[in-house]
């Protein structure tokens, strides 16, 4: 049962055990923790200063016109609030598997099954009323992503499966499968692209009354307190927090760590899985071959930065939501090309590793 | 490369009155924080001996060899080789004055063959060009055939036994020119045979110049192997003996040593008065049938920490120990109970109940308190507070909670009343257990598993690293389980813990239990192997 993972996780955020020691230590010491990931976002953002300099731009001009451009008018924070709902979504789901220390990276793949077999039902589903359509569709959807994660939590407790490359290559394979459909059993039989019929109207998802951001986001707004009292409050919560700082102690405790591995896996698929639905009765309307632009990925860096807690989740997810859209301003603004907004959220998990480290030594 | 040929006639130390040493330790001390691993120890070894290091676990042997080879550098004293003092800072410089060193865990590359094994970190690494293989693999053979120690050149090391993995570490050494070779616990994973020619290559090599220091705490292996024995205890240089000179006995009695031996009589005293008070043992609770951890077959040689053929009974109101050096299969032995690997054969009951494949939440359940050997490994969780810790293998049971919600309430009520009973010395239940010190770390693991009540207890090395005051703490819980009705297995190398707790002592040699009379001596020399010189004497 020993998996020798260890020195494979890429994203192994060193010695959880003391960072969590830390936090049980009290608020002050939660504070802190806080305190540098926020350190190591300003950090990042110095260094991508540099960046932008020496890409031609002015830096403080950039960054000015990021955040007009992100937080600027209503319109702009309904598109940054867009991009933060799947990233929330399933940076929640993330935050679950991270702190029970197994390593979801296939968020992209669960994403995508919530999408497509959530499409799937939305459009041939006969229901004409949102109260039911929708519910079914986000049940639908996240059973889906929960089925497409329960395969790598069952390699992984049956045949010791390293996680990280089955869910990595889990991705692929739930690509494919999306592109195959949309291009045969559920193509749009009057159009020339390869995507799938548009979803009936039952199944589009409304605005936020005063924002042109769907309601998906009040979904994961509601699910931030639900996923903190289940880590807070439930054996399952707790069991998995133990088996994050001591895994050979929760099994000497008589937990089933197996089967709790393939629970936390069909969790996080699960909150991908309706991320993807969401995103399929919102912004897209149908199911296409970019329903995603790579949110599954994105979310572990949500995940990190917000060091796997449910509220630090929505913080990031709104910080990275504004960044990616705040590259497209600057590229217009400022013609520097986008991807460099891609280097900050790098340079934050890099920091935050980097933080950590300093921070023990420290003590 | 490779020995020079012109090497001096070798000149057997112990022929001549006082003779040179090729390696002389003056006064070494090493200590490790707080704690004196060696303390002002001499040793001498000359050319051509094998030289056995002796001592308990803890004594401070691998310490003093880890200096020589360079791996540690000691706080003071000197290091001379051939009468010139030497500061290593590395093993690299080590290897450089003709030092091998043989660690317990080998330190091959499996997927490499012998000869790529062999020119691995040797000093040929760092030209651009690798040397010839076909060169390389012919030295070995023949460096083999000099010695005796018979490999194939070019087969891949994980094909090899492990007896010819150890061969091919120790042909390592030689191909670097080693003329002082240590090996640290080397029988310790060799079957019987493999050890009988282990021994003898290592006499050969010694014939031919070559000086060996054996770190092991076997004593037949020692006399039947060694030209001299040192004997550390704490740290220290005890005595240096000629093998012909001593015997088992004494040896047994140096490692334990006079003042403990002193010690453990109020001890004994102690202990016989509670063995009669206590009432006497009653029915059976734990019977181990036959167990054994693998296969005969599969044990040869290869995994030698495995146990074999253990049957005993444990009843009510009984402390049964199971004494043993470390790495004699007990660990395994544990983990088998604990629920943690599963016996590849034979029985294991529980009152009537099979428990032979239960898993560790069943046997909680059942009403079995562990206090496993490696207690941050297997009995706490430092992330989470002292409250938590004591609750954690029962989170999902009234009166804690159920199975969808915790009450905080009752996990900190119990925390609060643990806390009280086993005088744990926190702040509160709500601190975090990686501030505890160790001995209330273990009160903590102790707490957990005592708190209910239980029809069986196992003990594992229940005061390492325990203080004084703790270790009596620990001593006395356990005792009142057995007067309570519990019955105990305890797991321990501690000699004066065997001697202080046991109603019924076992010892575990090489994976077999031998039934021993409550005595020191017999127990130590059991502990060494002495007592069972006709291997797989079972034991009832």
């Amino acid at each position: 049962m020993t998996a020798p993972v260890k020195a494979m996780d890429p994203l192994d955020p060193p010695d959880t055990d003391r960072d969590a020691a830390r936090l049980a230590a009290g608020w002050s010491a939660r504070l802190s923790a806080l305190g540098l990931s926020a350190a190591a976002v300003a950090a990042a953002f110095l260094l991508g200063g540099i960046l932008l300099a020496l890409a031609g731009a002015n830096p403080f001009q950039a960054y000015a016109d990021m955040v007009s451009g992100t937080f600027g008018s209503r319109f702009d924070v309904s598109l940054v609030l867009v991009e933060t709902a799947p990233l929330l979504l399933i940076g929640l789901g993330l935050a679950v598997a991270f702190r029970a220390r197994v390593w979801n990276i296939g968020a992209e793949g669960q994403l995508l099954m919530g999408a497509l077999v959530g499409g799937a039902f939305a459009i041939y589903a006969p229901i004409g009323t949102r109260a039911v359509m929708i519910p079914a569709a986000c049940v639908v959807g996240a059973l889906a992503g929960g089925a497409w994660g329960w395969i790598v939590g069952f390699l992984r407790a049956r045949w010791s499966v390293n996680e990280v490359i089955s869910s990595l290559l889990l991705n692929y394979v739930a690509l494919r499968i999306l592109e195959y459909t949309i291009r045969k059993p559920l193509r749009d039989p009057v159009g020339f692209q390869p995507v799938s019929e548009t979803l009936p109207d039952a199944a589009r998802l409304p605005d936020i009354p005063g924002l042109r951001t769907h309601i998906g986001l009040l979904i994961g707004l509601g699910l931030i307190p639900v996923v903190a009292y289940i880590m807070r409050r439930t054996p399952f919560g707790f069991h998995t927090r133990m088996m994050g700082l001591n895994r050979d102690a929760t099994e000497a405790a008589g937990v089933k760590t197996g089967r709790l591995i393939t629970a936390v896996m069909v969790v996080s698929g699960a909150f991908a899985g309706l991320a993807g639905i969401l995103q399929v009765m919102g912004p897209e309307s149908r199911l296409t071959g970019n329903i995603s632009p790579g949110f599954g990925f994105t979310a572990i860096i949500v995940a990190l930065v917000a060091r796997m807690r449910p509220v630090g989740v929505l913080l990031a997810a709104v910080l990275i939501g504004a960044l990616t859209l705040g590259g497209d301003v600057i590229q217009r603004t400022q013609q520097v090309p986008r991807v460099l907004t891609i280097v900050i959220q790098a340079l934050f998990v890099l920091l935050i590793l980097v933080a950590d480290k300093v921070g023990r030594r420290s003590r | 490369m490779g020995r020079d040929s012109d090497r001096p006639v070798p000149d057997h130390g112990l022929d001549q009155p006082n003779p040179a040493p090729l390696v002389a330790m003056r006064g070494i001390t090493k200590r490790f924080g707080s704690v004196t691993a060696v303390t002002g120890a001499d040793f001498d070894l000359h050319s051509g001996e094998i030289h056995a290091l002796l001592g308990e676990n803890g004594a401070g042997k691998t310490t003093l060899m880890n200096l020589l080879y360079g791996l540690e550098q000691p706080d003071d004293g000197t290091i001379l080789i051939d009468g010139d003092p030497v500061s290593f800072r590395s093993a690299h410089d080590a290897i450089e004055a003709g030092i091998g060193m043989v660690h317990q865990h080998f330190q091959l590359v499996p997927r490499l063959s012998v000869a790529e094994n062999v020119i691995l970190g040797a000093g040929e690494g760092r030209r651009i060009r690798l040397p010839d293989l076909t060169e390389v693999a012919e030295t070995v053979e023949e460096l083999g055939r000099r010695y005796g120690l018979g490999v194939s050149a070019t087969s891949l090391v994980t094909d090899l036994s492990v007896g010819e993995q150890q061969r091919v570490e120790i042909l390592r050494a030689l191909y670097r020119g080693a003329r002082i070779l240590i090996l640290d616990e080397p029988t310790a994973t060799l079957s019987p045979v493999e050890i009988d020619h282990l021994i003898e290559q290592l006499q050969g090599m010694a014939g031919t110049g070559t000086a060996i220091v054996m770190i092991t705490h076997h004593l037949d292996e020692v006399m039947t192997a060694a030209d001299r024995i040192t004997v550390l205890r704490a740290g220290v240089n005890v005595a240096t003996l000629p093998a012909e000179t001593t015997s088992p006995l004494e040896l047994a009695r140096l490692m334990v040593g006079r003042e403990v031996a002193m010690l453990s009589e109020v001890g004994e005293a102690e202990a016989a008065a509670n063995r009669a008070g206590s009432t006497s043992a009653g029915v059976s609770v734990l019977t181990l049938q036959d167990l054994s951890s693998a296969s005969e077959a599969g044990a040869r040689g290869e995994h030698a920490r495995d146990f074999f053929d253990v049957s005993l009974e444990v009843r009510a109101s009984e402390i049964v120990t199971i004494a043993g050096v470390e790495g004699n299969g007990q660990a395994e032995l544990e983990a088998v109970l604990c629920g943690l690997s599963e016996p590849a054969s034979g029985r294991i009951h529980l009152g009537r109940a099979d428990v032979t494949d239960a898993a560790p939440r069943e046997l909680l359940d059942a009403g079995v308190g562990m206090i496993p050997s490696d207690r941050y490994r297997h009995g706490l969780i430092r992330g989470l507070s002292v409250a938590e810790n004591l609750v954690y293998d029962r989170i999902d049971k009234p009166p804690y909670g159920r199975r969808l919600w915790i009450d905080p309430k009752a996990v900190a009520a119990r925390g609060a009343d643990l806390v009280g009973r086993f005088s744990i010395a926190v702040r509160g239940p709500s601190t975090a257990a990686s501030t505890l010190s160790g001995g209330n770390a273990q009160k903590v693991v102790l707490a957990r598993a005592l708190g209910t009540d239980l029809q069986l207890l196992i003990a594992a090395q229940p005061t390492r690293g325990l203080d004084v005051g703790a270790i009596e703490f620990v001593w006395n819980q356990i005792s009142e389980q057995r007067d309570s009705g519990v019955a105990v297995i305890l797991i321990t190398t501690d000699l004066n813990e065997v001697i202080a707790l046991s109603d019924r002592c076992f010892v575990i040699y090489r994976g077999r239990l031998v039934e021993t009379p409550l005595d020191r001596e017999a127990i130590g020399l059991a502990m060494g192997g002495a007592g069972s010189r006709a291997e797989g004497v079972p034991a009832r």
